[in-house]
């Protein structure tokens, strides 16, 4: 079993970026200034992720205003709407509005991608919407049916992997909050599977993730089973991992070990513990080991003191095997 | 003494004047703070007579001192709310920056651990409890003294419900007290000890000290309640635990939440005696942002509600007759014309102080015209 760690999302600003956007949006200091703050925060937390072995960094999506925003200003058929909250957090994006069926900038989205993961595309990890998760949260004033809107995101998103593939990357990560909090049915959740057929097949031979997170995973398992990507992941925190189903076959299995709402540290002896119970239902080709929801809901001290049980974990894991993976 | 029918309250915080966040710094007021003072004073005379009004008025800000600026903020607030026609008024929070940090200071075993990104540039603080939550002091006391002494109309104090305190914090403390893995069961555990704890050891003597002030109306706020449905049962255990024993007049404001997902635990809060909640957000394009009260009656609660007239995240004032029929509906679906007090959605600090005035006044009017329609059962 390999064992691979990384962030699962963004990472927290820094109380310097924190003070300086604050300091912008009152005029009292310039854009080039914020701009030479991000990109040396950047190459802090580039320096982080490598430090702490990381199979693939992100520079943390600092500059992001949230997940949807970057399409919403950049693709075709969408206005940025009003404040929303982010599932059962104390923090909010801005909604997407989808005036007609959109149409993918080429890119665009490139352009909006920290500075340093094209500059090494083979070490970095992108972090991108989910089709289905994308779908469900805008407003959908486009006339198309969810199901539909499901396929066209997941085509375009396939379309935005084949294009970052083709300049390097390594790993995509799909950010899937809704797959657990209102797991699909039916035709939906058969788009669902047929937008990651497309984005697994956009992905040539990059790994492909989907990442869920704030609820319990249990009931969307049927599905994160079939989905063809390389691995899923559940949050931990959210989901009772005694009851995730067995399952027959290799695959790979992402799991969210570091609790976001608390700056409580994990215990990698737990983890162990859990990896072996779940080892004993399914087959796990690849386990992957990251924050469960949303690192950006810490301030940026105790999000990095938390993060070291990655590599204990991994560490734990491995001398658990006798050293060998 | 029988009430009139929709009686008109605040619900928080208003916007504070320019020059008070002027004088506050120690700096002269500038010729457009100092227009605004002059402006608000010439309507409801609240610096009349008082020391510091001269000393701003000569440029003397500092000479003023902060503590008597903010005495001017409170007493401005005061007289807006009460000319304005309120019966229920507070000082606008006035001295207070927020809802979070300013309680949770007030404490022991909790430690600052940074900003956290609400969206866009906008950023919180946030505390860890690190250890058992302990009361360092009483506070709000000496705000509502001077409310107290200087409102002409019936004193309302808002505070920051437990759950809200727990909920905007991190939960290090009792959750490392659980063993092994930090799973849903067990993070559960842990916050309703923390919820607890607060209410039990921070809020209620909090409360206590308040009402031997004099403190018979207390608002406890808990915005985050409809952040996590299904901890409406913590939502209910911190509001008794913190209210137990305790004899006054308690609301419970909610705002921007699903309310039917809340129903019927929220409910079990013994000494909640109103509701207070938005509706007039989500009363448009359409939609009837009232019809949410019919639950309120299918589960046979009888408690009064704080009807949110007006919407505190738009500038557009609501006419008098949108506020009457608002009222209207709420009393088709309560049966109660004497449960009904009339509010705005939530604290008024999003909005200018002009807009404020406006929404506040439309509301006594909206309510006045109400009031012709129905006959008050308690009279």
């Amino acid at each position: 079993m390999e064992v691979r760690i990384g962030l699962t999302g963004p990472f927290p600003r820094s109380e310097a970026i924190v003070a300086a956007t604050r300091d912008l949006d009152r005029g009292r200091t310039t854009a080039e200034a914020v701009e030479e703050l991000y990109a040396r925060t950047e190459a802090e937390v580039v320096a982080l992720e490598q430090r702490l072995g990381f199979d693939a960094v992100t520079a943390g999506y600092l500059r992001w205003p949230d997940l949807f925003r970057p399409f919403a200003e950049t693709w075709e058929g969408f206005t940025v709407g009003p404040l929303t909250r982010w599932f059962e957090t104390n923090t909010f994006y801005r909604q997407p509005i989808l005036h007609e069926p959109p149409v993918r900038v080429a890119g665009a989205i490139a352009k909006r991608l920290p500075p340093t993961t094209l500059a090494a595309p083979e070490r970095a990890g992108v972090i991108l919407p989910g089709p289905y998760t994308f779908a469900g949260l805008l407003e959908n004033r486009s006339g198309e049916t969810e199901e539909a809107l499901v396929h066209r995101l997941g085509r375009l998103l396939a379309e935005e992997t084949k294009e970052l593939a083709g300049r390097g990357i390594t790993t995509f990560q799909f950010t899937e909050p809704l797959l657990v909090d209102q797991p699909p049915e039916r035709s939906i959740a058969e788009a669902v599977v047929a937008a990651y057929k497309s984005v697994q097949a956009a992905a040539g031979g990059a790994s492909t993730v989907v990442w869920t997170y704030g609820a319990d995973a249990n009931l969307a398992f049927p599905l994160l089973d079939r989905l063809p990507v390389s691995a899923v992941g559940v949050d931990l925190a959210e989901t009772d991992w005694e009851a995730i189903p067995a399952f027959p076959e290799r695959r790979g299995l992402g799991l969210g070990i570091v609790d976001p709402r608390t700056t409580l540290v994990e215990d990698a002896g737990d983890i162990v513990r859990i990896v072996k119970g779940l080892q004993a239902r399914r087959k796990i080709s690849e386990l992957w080991l990251g924050p469960g929801g949303s690192l950006d809901l810490l301030p940026w001290e105790p999000a990095t003191r938390k993060l070291h049980v990655l590599p204990a974990a991994r560490q734990a894991l491995l001398h658990d095997h006798g050293g060998r993976p | 003494m029988t009430r009139e029918l929709f009686p008109a309250q605040e619900i928080g915080s208003l916007m504070k004047p320019r020059w008070q966040i002027v004088a506050q710094h120690g700096d002269a007021l500038d010729e457009k703070a100092l227009a605004d003072f002059r402006r608000a004073n010439e309507r409801t005379h609240f610096a009349d007579g008082n020391p510091a009004t001269a000393e701003l008025l000569a440029g003397r800000s500092r000479e003023a001192g902060a503590e008597a600026v903010r005495d001017l903020g409170a007493l401005f607030a005061l007289r807006l709310f009460e000319t304005a026609g309120l019966a229920r008024v507070y000082d606008g929070e006035a001295r207070r920056i927020e809802m979070y940090e300013y309680p949770i200071r007030q404490m022991r075993g909790f430690q600052f651990q940074g900003h956290v990104r609400a969206f866009d540039n906008k950023y919180y603080l946030k505390a860890t409890v690190t250890d058992e939550v302990r009361l360092e002091r009483p506070y709000h006391v000496d705000e509502f003294d001077f409310v107290k002494a200087h409102a002409h109309a019936e004193p309302k104090l808002p505070i920051t419900g437990p759950y809200t305190l727990a909920d905007w914090s991190y939960n290090e403390h009792y959750l490392a007290r659980q063993k092994g893995w930090k799973g849903p069961q067990v993070r559960r555990a842990a916050q309703r000890e923390f919820v607890v704890d607060i209410a039990k050891r921070a809020i209620r003597p909090t409360l206590a000290a308040l009402i031997e002030h004099g403190c018979k109306v207390i608002q406890i706020d808990e915005p985050a309640a409809g952040t996590h449905p299904d901890e409406a049962d913590l939502v209910v255990e911190g509001f008794n635990a913190a209210t137990e024993g305790l004899d006054a007049e308690f609301s419970m404001h909610i705002c921007y939440s699903e309310y039917r997902d809340l129903l019927p635990t929220i409910l079990d809060a013994k000494r909640c005696s109103q509701w207070a909640w938005e509706f007039a957000n989500r009363d448009r394009d359409g939609r009837d942002g009232y019809e949410v009260l019919k639950a309120l009656a299918e589960y046979g609660d009888t408690r009064e509600v704080g009807l949110g007239v007006t919407d505190v995240h738009r500038d557009d004032i609501e006419p008098p007759e949108l506020v009457a029929d608002r009222i209207r509906r709420a009393v088709k679906y309560l049966g109660d014309p004497a449960r009904i007090w009339v509010n705005p959605d939530c604290g008024l600090r999003t909005r200018s102080i002009e807009v404020a005035t406006k929404k506040l006044e439309s509301t006594v009017r909206g309510a006045a015209i109400a009031r012709a329609d129905f006959v008050n059962p308690r009279a």
